[in-house]
């Protein structure tokens, strides 16, 4: 296995000068979404076109056999009034998990990842522990590592080991996450040019402080939206623990969905997410154009 | 401005695509139908298909596994296919009460929320310790009661719920109970706890975690409460708001069907087959102390 850290010998592959995934030139936004040049024609048909793409399947959906009764158990008024207020409560929960869980993931999986990058034969078996870690818990869903551990580790009775479900729910998605979070690290570490290490090491830095002062750096802004992705993912598995008993956003959702038979609490739930979700969607789209425009600017980066 | 037009009609064509299957809307046969198996409104011809859990516990399930069959059973569920057990042995009676054979009874396994989804229902009713509320009759029709049920709290030996004998007493405990269970309304409208009672996807979670010692006690249905899920059972529950709580069987909102199972209902409980199966597989011990 050979780093990014190893002899300047070895190919890596060109740094590219643009990310391939956005055209160059994409035009503005504004004409990207309504689709080619704006013309005052064009965008009239593109309003249109889309007024009797939704308004057809509007009118299909409300008119279909079934609608009353989806109506009356997935979107009913009073059901949602109720228990909207009671599902953000323990949403707040959720928030508390998942920020406290990325904090652990983003420090552990970074560990991971500068261990996997270690360059040398003396690290061998240091690289492949990380690599099983990375593999095995890629490998698992994560209702089965929460499951495990949520049930197992407090059944041990080990003194001095917590056995709180709040406590067990955030180890497992720690663990989880930091196997893909530190694939993206690693991801961004061999993106880095083998040049910069071979210019940080010709100056006089060790191997360590090249790692840190030079490769970091530059790795880490590079997997910044990827990092962001696997946060958002990370936000809608903390609905995971309510299999643990934690009553968060989901575990509310379904107390009331079982007592009361209606759907409604998990349409409020869907939409607390999607409030919660989307704006940090746009941030991860805006940032990747920054750093297009970055480096089509010439920036070295 | 052709391939606009052209445009437009292929989106609307799009839209159309999407539209529902049509349903010949059969479900609502006319109230006055006979209670013959040939002309009851059944999910399928001939045969009472019931849904229930999976899997499905003792004392309301039991026996050993049929051959063939989904369910397992252990010392804690059973198979519905054995006729064993207080929920299985009602089926059957009900069965045969309403005509059929026992061949002609087929069970199949839901989760519990598909006991109330809406839309057309892979089943004709579903059995599953369903307690008769009013907000739940506003998305099922309930058959009449099959059951008087009480809620009683276990806890093993050890824990501070041993001994309470008030419902003050249980404020401070850590209690739990599984998701959608009227278990867990009495904790909440009875207890009224300070310390936020614990929610479990089902009782066996529930009774893990008690095992773990995360939980000072479960609440559970009474008959469920001397199944020696845990080392004692601390007392009963005075019935949620005064009202005696009943299980009901679940259908889908209009079914015909109900009046007929009702009339076999009422026949089985006047002539005692339904007190004689629940003295026969439940426990219904009338010493437990009913907490104050």
């Amino acid at each position: 296995m050979v780093g990014p850290g190893s002899s300047p010998e070895v190919y890596f592959p060109e740094d590219g000068p643009g990310d391939p995934r956005i055209p160059p030139g994409g035009g503005s936004r504004r004409s990207r979404i309504l689709g080619g040049d704006a013309s005052q024609r064009n965008v009239w048909i593109a309003v249109a076109s889309t007024a009797i793409f939704f308004g057809v399947l509007t009118i299909i959906v409300v008119r279909s056999p079934g609608w009353p009764e989806v109506k009356q158990s997935f979107f009913n008024g009073q059901e949602f009034k109720e228990s909207f207020p009671l599902i953000v409560r323990k949403f707040v929960r959720n928030i508390t998990i998942f920020c406290v869980a990325e904090v652990l993931v983003l420090a552990f999986a970074l560990f991971l990842a500068v261990l996997r990058s270690l360059p040398g034969p003396v690290f061998t078996p240091i690289r492949i522990l990380s690599a099983a870690y990375t593999d095995l818990f890629r490998g698992m869903p994560t209702i089965l590592v929460i499951f495990l551990l949520g049930y197992g580790m407090p059944a041990l009775n080990l003194q001095g080991v917590p056995d709180s479900d709040f406590f067990w729910a955030i180890v497992a998605l720690v663990l989880v996450y930091s196997a893909y979070v530190a694939e993206v690290y690693r991801a961004g570490i061999q993106s880095v040019h083998g040049s910069q290490t071979a210019a940080a090491r010709s100056l006089g830095l060790s191997r360590w402080q090249s790692m840190r002062y030079v490769i970091l750096p530059q790795a880490v802004r590079r997997v910044i939206p990827p990092l962001l992705n696997d946060f958002i993912g990370l936000q809608k598995d903390s609905a995971l623990v309510a299999f643990l008993g934690v009553t968060e956003g989901f575990q509310q959702a379904t107390i009331i969905q079982q007592s009361d038979f209606n759907f409604t609490p998990f349409v409020a739930l869907a939409l607390v997410y999607i409030v919660f979700t989307i704006p940090q969607a746009r941030l991860v789209d805006r940032m990747i154009a920054r750093d297009q425009r970055r480096r089509q600017a010439g920036a070295t980066l | 401005m052709r391939r606009a037009v052209l445009g437009f009609a292929i989106v609307a064509l799009v839209a159309v695509a999407c539209a529902p299957k049509s349903t010949t809307s059969a479900a609502s046969g006319s109230p006055a139908q006979s209670c013959a198996v040939d002309s009851m409104n059944l999910h399928a011809p001939g045969t009472l298909t019931i849904a229930t859990g999976n899997p499905a516990y003792s004392p309301w399930y039991g026996g050993k596994s049929v051959a063939g069959s989904d369910w397992k059973s252990s010392s804690f569920t059973g198979d519905p296919h054995t006729g064993k057990g207080y929920e299985s042995a009602f089926a059957y009676a009900l069965a045969q009460q309403m005509g059929f054979t026992q061949g002609q009874v087929d069970w199949i396994g839901i989760p519990f929320g598909k006991s109330f989804a809406p839309g057309p229902k892979d089943f004709d009713f579903a059995m599953q310790q369903i307690s008769i509320t009013a907000k739940r009759a506003q998305a099922v029709d309930f058959s009449d009661g099959y059951y008087n049920v009480n809620q009683a709290l276990i806890a093993d030996n050890g824990s501070p719920a041993i001994g309470v004998t008030t419902l003050a007493g249980l404020k401070d405990l850590k209690l739990g109970a599984p998701v959608g269970t009227t278990s867990l309304q009495v904790i909440q409208d009875e207890v009224r706890p300070n310390v936020e009672p614990a929610v479990y996807p089902d009782l066996d979670t529930a009774l893990k975690d008690l095992k773990n010692g995360q939980i000072d006690g479960v609440v559970v249905d009474f008959p469920d409460a001397f199944y020696g899920y845990a080392d004692q059972i601390v007392g009963q529950f005075p019935p949620i708001g005064g009202q005696q709580e009943q299980f009901g069987l679940a259908f889908q909102k209009g079914n015909s069907l109900v009046s007929c199972v009702n009339q076999a209902i009422a026949a089985l409980k006047s002539n005692g087959t339904l007190q004689q199966l629940q003295d026969q597989w439940l426990t219904t011990d009338t010493n437990v102390p009913v907490f104050s």
